[in-house]
């Protein structure tokens, strides 16, 4: 190999502890003659080149990724644990919910196309959502980055989901809330670039809805009704808690829409970032 | 053998002077926090006598978040994410650890699926420390190349946790009473495949960083930590085993599956810098074997024998389990009330922190240079010397 001229392992048996452990001994030679330091250099030198050199003839073999120029073949485990969101309830509920979602934005006098759109896009927020706000996130978090905030729903006259606040600043990415939760109802995403110029803009509701679960609304057969128990909820509206208002010098939140005025906008012209 | 005990303070004041007749000065170095060596931010105070070292002050608490504090807070599962933030290199096996002493403590029943891939994650993430280690040591002493190469098998290891866990560093995978997800169905394949890659790669490493006769010199008879040295200092892991000592948790313990497999420990026969080099390269190997033990032949099972939001509240006493990560012994002291869901008082038992004392130990009469291989040598991950 090199200059050590012999690393042989000696395999033996020891006590230790009481126990007897195979025991292998990494050896050591005897101290190499002067010629041999000089001629076992260069080859250990040139073998280390010849290695380095091989991967500069044959650039087929290089595994390093260009990110981000290559963010558009960028595939991720369905398990990578990045943004955390809703979930849709599961696979095969996907093209009902899809419809769902199409027919109360008709309703609600949203654009389709857009509310489509919208559904797919990966910034977090979701429709609708299975959460039934019990809290099971809120208490396995470990450094409580989530804040669930309940309301009482007058049509079904149960607790119901107000808004879901995620502290994306202090979230670890443990998955404790995902496996905590009893519904099945939030998902860790491979949404990873997160980077903003204002710290506030990391803490927003996952939902942009508050309401009922979605079967919940499934279940009710009148568009009036079904158009009365969801409440549109802003990315970035109400009170964010413990959030860094009042810093100095930093960019301006978009101010959330009144709720009234958020239900019948057009979702493109909404304050989020 | 005695260890000197010195503050900062002492260090700071005391009067320099050199042992040479030339007008030369001693002179007070800090090494880090922010320096390449330290792998973090890990201060260590120099004391020179041109380029001799003439004595060490290692200086920890730059990354000290008080991880033992916010435990107490916490309950035992929500530890576990925490301890992915100690030695994260070792992120499974520290999970394993409180995960054992938890288990231990309540009594609560694994099964050997469970504990086959608890085995295989654990050996499959000392091969990834490991690499990485190979990688930073040619890093520190000047073949960078090396650490590339290290780089590549610790990212395609890092894309079978990343599928099967969902994480490539923050594991938070082995959980009390079982693990965070299933193995995936081609998780066998892939690791299958792994293992003669593997094998390959070391052989590289032998060729390109092992056979390179300027790093053997920098290595070889360098820094030599006696037996009895490192067991006075509490020493444990590869830094021990380089030492003499086959001390060696997996072998005497045998917990999760290595009781039932065949691998030797690996020791050196002098305890300077090189053997530790070569004994973390043989413990690959050796890695490597456990896993082609074990891959073929994973029963069927559940994943986890616990419910998530289960309970799980310790009788009241002292319980300690402890774990051999890549670096040495990490044990869990935990104090129960056995009352609450959470710990009284925590404690980790950190392999590193003992570790990083060897410096002033056997550091003192080398120069620089060497300085830079005998901590390179000792394989140190600061935020698990603060915690």
């Amino acid at each position: 190999m090199g200059m050590i001229d012999t690393i042989a392992v000696e395999t033996s048996e020891r006590q230790i502890a009481g126990k007897t452990v195979a025991v292998s001994t990494v050896l050591r030679g005897r101290p190499p003659s002067y010629l041999r330091v000089a001629f076992s250099t260069v080859i250990g030198l040139l073998r280390g080149m010849k290695m380095t050199l091989g991967y500069f003839l044959s650039p087929e073999e290089i595994v390093t990724q260009q990110y981000p120029e290559n963010r558009d073949t960028l595939r991720f485990p369905e398990r990578y644990r990045g943004n955390l969101r809703f979930k849709f309830p599961n696979a095969e509920e996907h093209e009902s919910h899809a419809a769902l979602v199409t027919q109360v934005s008709q309703e609600a006098e949203v654009d389709a196309q857009h509310a489509a759109a919208w559904m797919h896009e990966d910034n977090g927020a979701r429709w609708y959502h299975n959460c039934t706000g019990c809290g099971k996130c809120e208490a396995a978090c470990p450094n409580a980055s989530i804040k669930v905030i309940t309301r009482h729903g007058e049509i079904l006259d149960d607790r119901e989901l107000d808004r879901f606040v995620w502290r994306l600043d202090s979230c670890m990415f443990c998955n404790a809330c995902v496996q905590a939760c009893p519904w099945d109802a939030i998902e860790m995403t491979a949404g990873f670039e997160n980077a903003v110029y204002d710290r506030r803009l990391l803490v927003y509701n996952l939902n942009k809805m508050a309401g009922p679960r979605i079967n919940l609304i499934q279940d009710e057969e009148n568009p009036d009704v079904r158009k009365r128990m969801v409440e549109r909820r802003d990315r970035y509206g109400g009170p964010v808690p413990l959030n860094g208002f009042g810093l100095p010098n930093l960019l301006p939140v978009p101010a959330p829409l009144p709720v009234d005025e958020a239900v019948d906008a057009m979702p493109g012209q909404e304050g989020s970032a | 053998m005695s260890v000197r005990v010195c503050t900062l303070d002492d260090l700071l004041h005391a009067p320099l002077e050199a042992d040479s007749d030339l007008t030369t000065q001693e002179y007070l170095v800090n090494m880090g926090p922010q320096h390449p060596i330290a792998h973090g931010s890990l201060r260590i105070v120099l004391r020179l006598d041109g380029e001799t070292v003439k004595h060490v002050l290692p200086v920890p608490g730059y990354v000290h978040r008080g991880v033992e504090k916010m435990c107490e807070h916490l309950t035992y599962r929500q530890i576990i994410p925490y301890t992915d933030r100690l030695d994260y290199l070792s992120a499974i096996m520290n999970n394993w650890a409180v995960a054992r002493t938890v288990e231990a403590a309540a009594g609560i029943e694994t099964n050997e699926r469970i504990e086959y891939i608890r085995t295989i994650m654990s050996e499959l993430q000392r091969l990834q420390s490991h690499a990485l280690w190979w990688g930073v040591t040619g890093m520190d002493l000047g073949a960078y190349t090396a650490f590339l190469y290290g780089f590549r098998e610790r990212e395609i290891i890092g894309e079978i946790f990343e599928e099967t866990i969902g994480a490539r560093l923050t594991m938070n995978y082995i959980q009390p009473g079982g693990l965070m997800y299933d193995i995936r169905p081609d998780f066998v394949a892939k690791v299958k495949r792994l293992i003669p890659y593997l094998r390959g790669c070391i052989e590289q490493y032998e060729t390109l960083l092992t056979g390179n006769a300027i790093f053997q010199e920098r290595l070889r008879n360098i820094g030599i930590l006696d037996g009895a040295k490192a067991l006075a200092l509490g020493c444990t892991g590869p830094v021990l085993r380089a030492s003499g000592v086959p001390y060696d948790l997996r072998a005497i313990e045998g917990y999760g599956m290595y009781g039932k497999v065949n691998f030797n420990v690996v020791v050196g026969s002098v305890g300077d810098c090189w053997d530790r080099y070569y004994v973390r390269l043989e413990e690959m190997r050796e890695s490597l074997r456990i896993i082609e033990q074990l891959i073929d032949s994973i029963p069927e099972g559940a994943f986890s024998t616990l419910h998530y939001n289960a309970d799980v509240i310790l009788p009241e006493g002292t319980h300690y389990g402890q774990i051999e990560t890549a670096r040495g012994v990490f044990g869990v002291l935990i104090v129960s009330d056995g009352k609450s869901g959470i710990p009284y008082r925590l404690h980790f038992r950190s392999p590193n922190f003992n570790n990083l004392w060897v410096v002033t130990a056997i550091a003192p009469g080398w120069r620089i240079a060497d300085f830079i291989s005998i901590q390179s040598s000792l394989d140190l991950v600061v935020p698990d010397i603060d915690r």
